[in-house]
């Protein structure tokens, strides 16, 4: 059963020079599914991020989240929306420098006006999960990247979003965090049925999902899906990358997995 | 591309970036240029602003051009400090300092010019209007545009040598950061809260205390207070800013069920952020606009005075004199004289007032005649006083001791004399102004009158009665320059330690023309502060957040991916504002307010003129200047973190 559906959808920036960022892409996601998208720079993944986030609007198509059309809905109704609906990973984390880390994990449902005491029951489940316990109290800058970037996890899920949507989640972490954060968002895929959309540059990041979706210049290039072993996987995804720059991999990594 | 030309473009194509401090400049020279042209006005020369001192006029200006200069640097600095990004970018490509402070300088010097001469030429074309406002205020008859060199010269000389300094200071002074830290910028934000309880709790003491001693002034304590008081209330305003804020947010914090409900948190958690980084300048913005306010509002009360004026004087001139003044023939005369040259219509009325000694107090009380008295009711066009024997009836001093005689009821005899009388009633208007009627003033009956024959009881030593001569004149101000000899000996004497003439004299006219030259003076100076004060005050504010901005933007970003609607933004933005704005205007105010209760305390003391209204009325006027710039500011700010 599809969650997310992507049809036709094309997106042109309009302004001194004419940019076609998407063009008639389509594809779905399921319900429960962990999806990352590949591509070179300027490929459109941030683009197509932006329609699902539903901070801009597509020139033609339509995406439908559970029968939900965000086109109709209008700018409070959107805002309600993502607050509701879609959880939100940044690269640079994002999280609010003067809120500490419990107050930054509680934002969504603070933003809704939800009961404190289900923000407190929210908040103590989720920092078990995530072993956030002994940093609640302490503000952004006191922890590290990749405990940030536990934290920006933890207040994608604490609202229960539908689908999370994660830019670039390891961008500004090293080895070691960034496998903890992409085992943390398989962990969760995996028992909570959460959709992850994950939008990355890094294959060892891809490898870490069930399917795999390559964009070249706003088009579908590819896709493939995981099978048992991730080094094969992985191996899959660099060859599809290698085709995808024409022959040159410049763009992209091309480290393997130890 | 030269150095030069780098600098040049870069104000010139950035117009918006340069533009808040260009207004700060501009506004600055713009104000002071007007200012130096009325200094400067060739009719000052004539006393075009009657008595009002050069000198003082001269004081003004030179703390408008520090507090300006401390503006523009402050401008100056703020400016900087949202440039930072830029500057790390040119300091990355390998910029060095030396010219780093070379650029800023030619960007300065360019702003500079450009604002000295727009503000001058604005200045001069604003200059005919602010005169007509002065001509309005003071009453005069015409205050002429002129030209001439002097204001152009000062204001240039003034505000070029400002832009320099400023601009040499402003880069050594700002602190050497690292690049990689002027790079990253936002996420550096170093938060630690440093509060302590101690410090908080001091602070409200000390502003509460000093409230305290303001309810508690009078004239006799005035001198030592208005040292005291001033102080309290600084450091304690200080302390509010610094710590006792925090300390209630923190409290606040502490609370979950009170913090995290509604969205609050957001908006709360950023005040400790906007405290700690800003509480000096919140104290500095409090005492500006608390001064602003405090001149604001002595305006209103001077003006309502000087309206009241003709009230608490009713007489044009007042001659007193001894028994026995061998001058008084002499002097009445030539008053009379000079008065009809003058053509100035006038009641002249003779008082013969005794001196008797109530047996009810045992000391001395003032006796009028029923008749003299009726004789000056009647050219007022009050009503008269009538008097049987016996009969006897208090002479008010004041406004309000009108009340207070009129619940009197006194029964005594005038023990010289033995003349037994009743006083039961009060003069329901004021007749005398204050500096002449004793405190105990009464009116008896003609016949009562012809048996006080034997003199006061003390009278060798001290007089047994006076003679007072007075003149009503209903075109009062027209009389300012009679009797200006009499006047001026009586001055002269009041100067030494001891009155021995044996005449006093009194020109309402002229008293009134001196205390509209003091108005005046206030009115020009206070006007003139009041205004670059608040101006300053405002823009503290909005450069405060001008330097923000980026940052702002970015957390707004952040929230609107989240989800946050449009009303919920704008509502975020005022609970964000709100407290910026209203906690210096509301804590000046509050200061404000108990200055003018001690103010009500020392005025009534002096001269019987209330002045609740009239600070009430100038109150609700700067509260709605200050919404409505709140609302603009506010507008600006959510069109910016919406785009």
């Amino acid at each position: 059963m599809s969650i997310l559906k992507v049809q036709d959808v094309t997106k042109v920036y309009e302004g001194k020079v004419t940019n076609r960022a998407l063009n008639q892409l389509s594809f779905e996601v399921d319900k429960g599914e962990f999806l990352a998208i590949m591509g070179p720079s300027g490929s459109g993944k941030s683009t197509l991020l932006n329609l699902i986030t539903t901070i801009d609007r597509p020139t033609s198509g339509e995406i439908i989240f559970n029968d939900i059309k965000p086109q109709n809905l209008n700018r409070t109704e959107l805002a309600y929306f993502r607050r509701r609906e879609l959880g939100f990973v940044f690269q640079d984390f994002n999280l609010l420098p003067m809120l500490t880390v419990e107050e930054n994990i509680v934002l969504p449902l603070t933003l809704d006006q939800k009961p404190v005491k289900v923000m407190e029951e929210r908040l103590s489940v989720l920092a078990e999960r995530l072993d956030l316990t002994t940093i609640l109290h302490k503000r952004p800058n006191e922890i590290s990247g990749g405990q940030a970037q536990r934290v920006a996890i933890a207040r994608a899920l604490i609202h229960e979003p539908a689908i999370i949507l994660a830019d670039e989640p390891t961008g500004n972490l090293d080895s070691n965090n960034s496998r903890e954060v992409l085992e943390l968002l398989s962990k969760i895929n995996k028992e909570k049925q959460a959709t992850i959309i994950m939008v990355t540059h890094d294959p060892i990041a891809a490898s870490f999902c069930d399917r795999v979706l390559f964009i070249k210049d706003g088009e579908f290039f590819n896709e493939i899906h995981r099978d048992d072993r991730r080094q094969t996987f992985f191996q899959r995804i660099l060859n599809v990358l290698s085709l995808l720059g024409g022959g040159q991999v410049g763009d992209l990594s091309s480290i393997r997995l130890p | 591309m030269t150095f030069h030309q780098f600098a040049y473009r870069n104000v010139i194509r950035n117009i918006r970036i340069y533009a808040a401090f260009f207004m700060a400049s501009f506004f600055s020279v713009l104000v002071f240029f007007i200012y130096s042209m009325l200094m400067f006005h060739p009719e000052i020369e004539n006393g075009f602003l009657g008595n009002v001192p050069i000198i003082w006029m001269v004081v003004a200006e030179i703390t408008l051009v520090v507090f300006s200069w401390f503006f523009i640097f402050y401008s100056m600095k703020a400016f900087l400090e949202a440039r930072a990004k830029e500057f790390a970018i040119l300091i990355h490509l390998g910029m060095e300092r030396k010219q780093l402070t070379r650029m800023v300088f030619l960007e300065t010097i360019i702003i500079g010019f450009i604002s000295i001469v727009l503000g001058i030429i604005f200045g001069y074309a604003f200059s005919k209007f602010f005169f007509m406002i002065v001509r309005e205020i003071l009453m005069l008859e015409d205050l002429p545009l002129y030209l001439s060199w002097e204001p152009f010269l000062l204001t240039t000389a003034v505000y070029f040598s400002a832009f320099i300094l400023i601009s040499l200071f402003s880069v050594h002074l700002s602190p050497e950061k690292k690049v990689i830290d002027l790079l990253n910028g936002y996420k550096n934000i170093q938060i630690d809260v440093d509060f302590t309880k101690r410090k908080a709790i001091l602070g409200i003491v000390f502003i509460l205390s000093g409230y305290g001693l303001a309810l508690l002034t009078t004239r006799s304590n005035m001198i030592i207070f208005s040292v005291f008081i001033p102080l309290l209330i600084a450091v304690g305003t200080y302390l509010f800013f610094t710590d006792t804020t925090q300390y209630v947010v923190d409290k606040i914090k502490n609370k979950r069920f009170l913090y995290w409900k509604k969205s609050r948190m957001l908006p709360t958690a950023e005040q400790t952020f906007i405290l700690k980084n800003n509480g000096k300048m919140f104290f500095v913005m409090t005492i500006v606009t608390t001064l602003a306010f405090l001149s604001i509002g002595l305006l209103a009360t001077l003006s309502s005075y000087t309206s009241q004026y003709d009230k608490l004087n009713p007489l044009g001139l007042i001659y007193k004199g001894h028994i026995d003044n061998p001058m008084e023939h002499e002097h009445i005369s030539s008053l009379i004289t000079e008065l009809e040259e003058k053509g100035l219509s006038y009641h002249l009325t003779r008082f013969t007032v005794l001196k008797q000694t109530s047996s009810f107090t045992n000391f001395e009380v003032e006796v009028f005649k029923e008749s003299d008295i009726n004789n000056l009711l009647f050219s007022y066009g009050y009503p008269m006083v009538r008097l049987s024997r016996g009969e006897s009836m208090f002479i008010p001093y004041s406004k309000d001791s009108i009340k207070e005689l009129a619940k009197k009821k006194v029964e005594t005899v005038l023990l010289e004399n033995n003349v037994r009388i009743t006083i039961d009633q009060v003069y329901p208007e004021l007749i005398f102004p204050s500096s002449i009627v004793s405190l105990n003033s009464i009116i008896v009956s003609d016949v009562d009158f012809r048996r006080l024959v034997r003199p006061y009881r003390n009278s060798p030593q001290y007089e047994p009665g006076y003679h007072l001569f007075t003149f009503d004149i209903p075109q009062w101000i027209e009389a300012e320059d009679v009797g200006v000899p009499i006047q001026q000996e009586v001055a002269e004497e009041y100067v030494k330690e001891k009155y021995t003439l044996p005449y006093y004299f009194e020109n309402a006219g002229l008293n009134y023309s001196y205390i509209l030259s003091t108005y005046s003076l206030f009115t020009l100076v206070g006007l003139l502060v009041a205004a670059v004060f608040l101006l300053a005050a405002g823009s503290f504010i909005y450069f405060r957040l001008h330097t923000n901005l980026e940052a702002e933007k970015k957390k707004f970003d952040v929230l609107k991916r989240m989800g946050i609607s449009n009303s919920e933004l704008k509502s975020l933005v005022t609970k964000l504002l709100f407290p910026q704005f209203f906690l210096p205007w509301g804590v000046a105010l509050c200061h404000s307010l108990f200055a003018f209760f001690a103010l009500q305390n020392i005025m009534k003391n002096f001269v019987n003129v209330s002045i609740v209204k009239e600070v009430v009325f100038a109150f609700v006027f700067l509260v709605i200047i200050e919404i409505i710039y709140f609302n603009l500011i506010r507008w600006r700010y959510i069109a910016y973190v919406r785009e």
